[in-house]
This record gives structure tokens, C-alpha cells and sequence, in this order.
């Protein structure tokens, strides 16, 4: 009878998180990157609030809208960056889980650690729900506390533009509580797929890592003003992201199969 | 056979390549059974295969009762077998106690009387009052020793054993050997793979050869016992009187200590003709004493023999 134990996939995510938690050079790769999502942009913010007479930031936001007054313009940039950003924010929740996966998977090849573990009861799907579990809560709670950073730092510094809170707005919600969660889903199942295929859990985080380069491109036109963000925009991105995780989920069925775990990764 | 291993025709295919083939034994509860092969011959690929790690490509067999090729997800099968992996395969960033924790929650364990059981053994291995310490730190021996108590924590039926005693040091190697004599006495059947044919020596009672294929499956008696040795002390260093033995038209081959000579025959008719060869260069014959094989002698022919047929193909 094939069934799936709960026990079995939380002690695997037990497991991963007593290795993460003892894992110092992990935690601190893990924590740089929140800190400077968080950080640039409330810098960004506090250079447009502490110069609001600056002409030079009315050309900038005309150089986006040239519908916008001179008086609006700080605000007109502070939610521009804000909504930008959110793009570059999306690093986080698909890098994260990437450098987790790729340790908690790969290594269990690197150390000799697979067979012993696949000669227990535990069952292909218990081990992959496990660890993906033990990459996606992590990086989701890193994600949330990040963004609850970000909103109590931009709201202030910028309490003297007297607009109320900035953050959260309907479009960050919207992309902390949907998107980046589909987003570490995806940066999980690709690193759990490439830790499937190469030796080491360097070799996987490299391969891994290239997924960040599309949000960097995506980042670069919106910052030139050749995209516009918004709720849609990252809706679509979203959508497109929910596709291939789909995708990965059909792809890691494959990997329910303790022969071929065994002849690949033992 | 509820705790005992039946296997029938076994084999495994990767891709073109044979790992290994035709594999017919089998190992009654309370035996502690020898695999034996050099490297490659196929050792890991069939208890793999008997562990349901692996998928038999042809054949069937039975461990605990538990048909192979499994029908099912095989936590059946892996709840009633231990097995003790080449490297031992521990979480250096772990300590002892929660990797063992971790095998305990894996198989659904109640922790504290799968813990008591696991203290006898730390205890007995010298692990005790190192639970605490992560494995990082342990020596080769303490992880062997420390993954040996992680194979049987769940007081499996059938246990498998990789080259047990490999990096221990003589003491904690008897230690182990003593420990799995009791195992065997309490009814559990073990297969030992290992190269130290001095361990198997001592442990087994029977032995399967293998090298891709099955060579023998016999007990250590009759192996030794097919063809036979004489043990011929002479006067003096006998190392002196061995090229006179290499001049035999069939080249016995022979060890010898001190002034002891050791002489594998193939056919019981050879003894005279040794006898009279060593008289004849002149040595001082004291005594000659018809002796079994060493089971390295025995193996190392199977072995051989494969590589003949190799070549003759």
C-alpha cells in the first residue's frame, strides 16, 4: 500500500531545520539579501523625502509622466520606487529557497547521507515534501518579516511627505502574500530538480541562480521606463510563474521513484 | 520464511551493463550469511536490490516475508530490514543523539524505549557521554560504531552489513563481531559484504561468491574442504624449498611461515608428488599434515576461475 506519512515528511523537515539552524555560513548568505532589499529602498525614499524643493526630481518624474506636477513629485517617485522595486524584492523568495534546496537536496548526495536515508520507510514523496517544506517556510517567513522592514522603514521616513502610510498598499500585499510565495515555490523546484542532476550543492545553487537574471532584466526596463508595474503587471508575472510551477510539479513527479533517486543521486 | 532471505534468479540490468546475475540463495533466520566478491562484482547492486532500493530487472526474492520486486512502497519491507551502508552516512552537523532521533522519527518510533535500546549499544560501543557532541568531531571508528546503532535502533528482522568493522580499531572490531554473534543468536538473519576474509571467517557460516554472477554458495566447511592442503613442516626456513615446488608440472601454489609450508592441491593425488619433490631438493621432511583450505585460497580461486573463463572467451 502506498501512503503518505505526515511524521515521515516532518521529521525530514525537522531534520533540515536543525542543519540550517547550526549552518552559520548558510543563515548569514541567507540574511545579507533581505538586508539590502530592505535597506536600498528606504535609502532611495529617505534621498527623495529629505530634498522635496529639488527640481532636478520633477524632471525625473516627468521623465516617466510628464503629466505630473512639480508638487506631486516626491510622491510620484516614492511610489514608483516602491512599486519597482517589488520586482528586485522577488530575488529574495526564488534565491533563498535555492540556496536552502540546494544544501538540504545535493548535500544529502555530497555526504553519503541518501542511501541510509532511502533504505528507511520514508518514501520519495515524504523526502521531497519534507525538504521542500523545510527550503519554502523559511524563506516565506523571511519574505514576510522583510517586507514588515520595509513598511515600517518607508512610512518613517517618509511621515513628512503627511500622505499617511505608504506601505503596505494593494499591490505589495498582493505580491508578499501570492506571488513571492509562487515564486519560492519555483526557485525550490528548480533547485530541487538541478540538485537531482549535478554532484555538489555549489554546482546547483550556480545553475540555480541564473533564474534571478530575468528579474533583473524585468527590473532594468522598468527602471528605463520601457515597463510599467503595477497590480497587473506582476498579476501576469504571477500567472506566468503559477504556469511553471506547474511544469515543475509534473517535472518532480519523476522524482517519486526511489530507483532512479538511488541510481542518481546515491 | 518470515525473517529469513529467499532469493531466486536475481538480477540486475543498467542499461546494456549486467551489474549482476542469476542469484539464487538462501539465508535462514538466525544465520549470519557472507557476500563475498571484489570490487564491482555486484555485492552493493544485489542488497540493494534486496533492501528495495533497487528494482530486480529479472527474478524474485523474499526478505521478512516481503515479496521483491516490491508491489508497493516497500515501508514494509524497510521497517523489518537494517542496513549498514558502505560510509556510514551521518549528518556531521548533527549530534549522535539527533541523527539517531532523526532514525527514530523516520521509522515512527517511540523515542524513549528506542532510546534505552540505543544507550545499551552507545554504552557498549564507547559512545556513551558523546550523544551530545556533534558527529563532525567524531573519529572514522566512532562514526562507524555510532552508524552501526543507527542500523538496529529499530530492532530490524533482517540486517544488512557493509563492511562493519572497517576503520575500527582491533578492540572496538571485536566489539562489533561480538555484537553481531548475539544478533544472530537472538534470531536475526544478517548478510555480511565485506573483504576481510579473516571477519567472515569468524562470523559466517555460509558465504555466497560473487562476480557479476554467482560463483558459490556453500558453507565455509565445504568450501575450504573443495580441494584440499597440506601443511608440511621442514627443517630450517621453507621459504628455501618452494622453487622445487614451483617445478611441479602443476605449480601448486603455496605459503609459507617460519618453517611451516603451506600447499594447495587441486586433486588429492598431487600430496605424494609434493611429498617427493621437497625430499628429492633435499629438504628435512619433519611432518606432513593434510589441512583445509584457507577460505582466502578458496576465494581467490572462484575468482580467478571467472577470469579464466573470461579469457578463454
Amino acid at each position: 500500500m502506498n501512503s503518505f506519512h505526515l511524521a515521515r515528511a516532518l521529521a525530514v523537515l525537522w531534520k533540515d531545520f536543525l542543519e540550517l539552524k547550526k549552518n552559520r555560513g548558510l543563515l548569514y548568505s541567507m540574511a545579507a539579501l533581505p538586508i539590502v532589499i530592505v535597506v536600498m529602498p528606504i535609502g532611495v525614499v529617505y534621498a527623495y523625502v529629505s530634498r522635496p524643493d529639488d527640481s532636478n526630481l520633477r524632471v525625473m518624474a516627468q521623465y516617466y509622466d510628464n503629466t505630473v506636477k512639480g508638487q506631486d513629485a516626491v510622491h510620484f517617485l516614492v511610489e514608483k520606487v516602491l512599486n519597482d522595486w517589488f520586482v528586485i524584492y522577488l530575488v529574495m523568495p526564488i534565491f533563498i529557497p535555492i540556496l536552502i534546496s540546494s544544501h538540504a537536496v545535493a548535500g544529502e548526495k555530497e555526504k553519503r547521507t541518501l542511501e541510509p536515508l532511502l533504505a528507511s520507510p520514508v518514501t520519495p514523496l515524504e523526502l521531497v515534501v519534507g525538504k521542500s517544506l523545510a527550503s519554502l517556510v523559511p524563506s516565506v517567513t523571511i519574505c514576510v518579516v522583510a517586507f514588515i522592514l520595509l513598511c515600517i522603514g518607508v512610512d518613517v521616513i517618509a511621515a513628512p511627505l503627511g500622505q499617511g502610510l505608504i506601505l503596505p498598499n494593494g499591490m505589495w500585499l498582493f505580491g508578499v502574500l501570492v506571488i513571492a510565495p509562487l515564486f519560492a515555490f519555483f526557485g525550490n523546484g528548480v533547485a530541487v530538480l538541478i540538485s537531482a542532476r549535478v554532484g555538489d550543492a555549489r554546482t546547483a545553487q550556480q545553475m540555480s541562480g541564473l533564474l534571478v537574471l530575468p528579474l533583473i532584466g524585468l527590473a532594468a526596463g522598468q527602471f528605463g521606463g520601457w515597463l510599467k508595474s503595477g497590480v497587473a503587471y506582476y498579476a501576469a508575472i504571477g500567472a506566468f510563474v503559477l504556469v511553471l510551477d506547474i511544469a515543475i510539479l509534473l517535472a518532480a513527479r519523476r522524482l517519486f521513484d526511489r530507483e532512479r533517486l538511488m541510481s542518481r543521486w546515491g | 520464511m518470515a525473517g529469513g532471505i529467499h532469493v531466486e534468479g536475481l538480477a540486475k540490468r543498467f542499461g546494456a551493463r549486467t551489474a549482476v546475475e542469476g542469484l539464487s540463495f538462501d539465508v535462514a533466520p538466525g544465520e549470519v550469511f557472507g557476500l563475498l566478491g571484489p570490487n564491482g562484482a555486484g555485492k552493493t547492486t544485489t542488497v540493494r536490490m534486496l533492501t528495495g532500493l533497487l528494482r530486480p530487472s529479472e527474478g524474485r526474492a523474499e526478505v521478512c516475508g516481503v515479496a521483491l520486486p516490491l508491489t508497493d512502497d516497500g515501508s514494509a519491507l524497510r521497517k523489518r530490514v537494517g542496513l549498514l551502508t558502505e560510509q556510514p552516512g551521518l549528518y556531521e552537523r548533527l549530534t549522535a543523539r539527533e541523527n539517531l532521533s532523526f532514525f527514530m522519527r523516520l521509522h515512527e518510533l517511540d523515542e524513549k524505549p528506542a532510546f534505552a535500546l540505543a544507550n545499551r549499544y552507545l554504552e557498549r560501543f564507547g559512545l556513551q557521554g558523546r550523544e551530545d557532541e556533534p558527529v563532525g568531531g567524531f573519529s572514522k571508528g566512532m562514526r562507524q560504531k555510532l552508524a552501526i546503532v543507527r542500523t538496529l535502533v529499530h530492532t530490524p528482522d533482517v540486517i544488512f552489513l557493509d563492511e562493519p568493522t572497517s576503520g575500527l580499531d582491533p578492540q572496538s572490531a571485536r566489539v562489533v563481531r561480538d555484537a553481531v554473534a548475539e544478533l544472530a543468536a537472538e534470531g536475526r538473519t544478517l548478510v555480511l559484504c565485506s573483504h576481510n576474509l579473516a571477519e567472515v571467517e569468524r562470523l559466517c557460516t555460509r558465504v555466497a561468491v560473487i562476480k557479476n554472477r554467482l560463483r558459490s554458495v556453500a558453507s565455509l566447511v565445504d568450501l575450504r574442504k573443495a580441494g584440499s592442503a597440506l601443511e608440511i613442516r621442514v627443517e630450517g626456513d621453507a621459504a628455501a624449498w618452494l622453487p622445487a615446488l614451483a617445478k611441479l608440472p602443476f605449480a601448486p601454489a603455496s605459503q609459507n611461515e617460519g618453517s611451516l609450508i603451506k600447499v594447495m592441491l587441486t586433486v588429492d593425488s598431487q600430496a605424494p608428488d609434493v611429498v617427493h619433490a621437497l625430499v628429492s631438493a633435499g629438504a628435512r621432511v619433519h611432518s606432513v599434515v593434510r589441512a583445509a583450505r584457507p577460505l582466502e585460497e578458496a576465494y581467490l580461486e572462484l575468482v580467478r576461475e571467472d577470469e579464466n573463463e573470461s579469457a578463454d572467451e
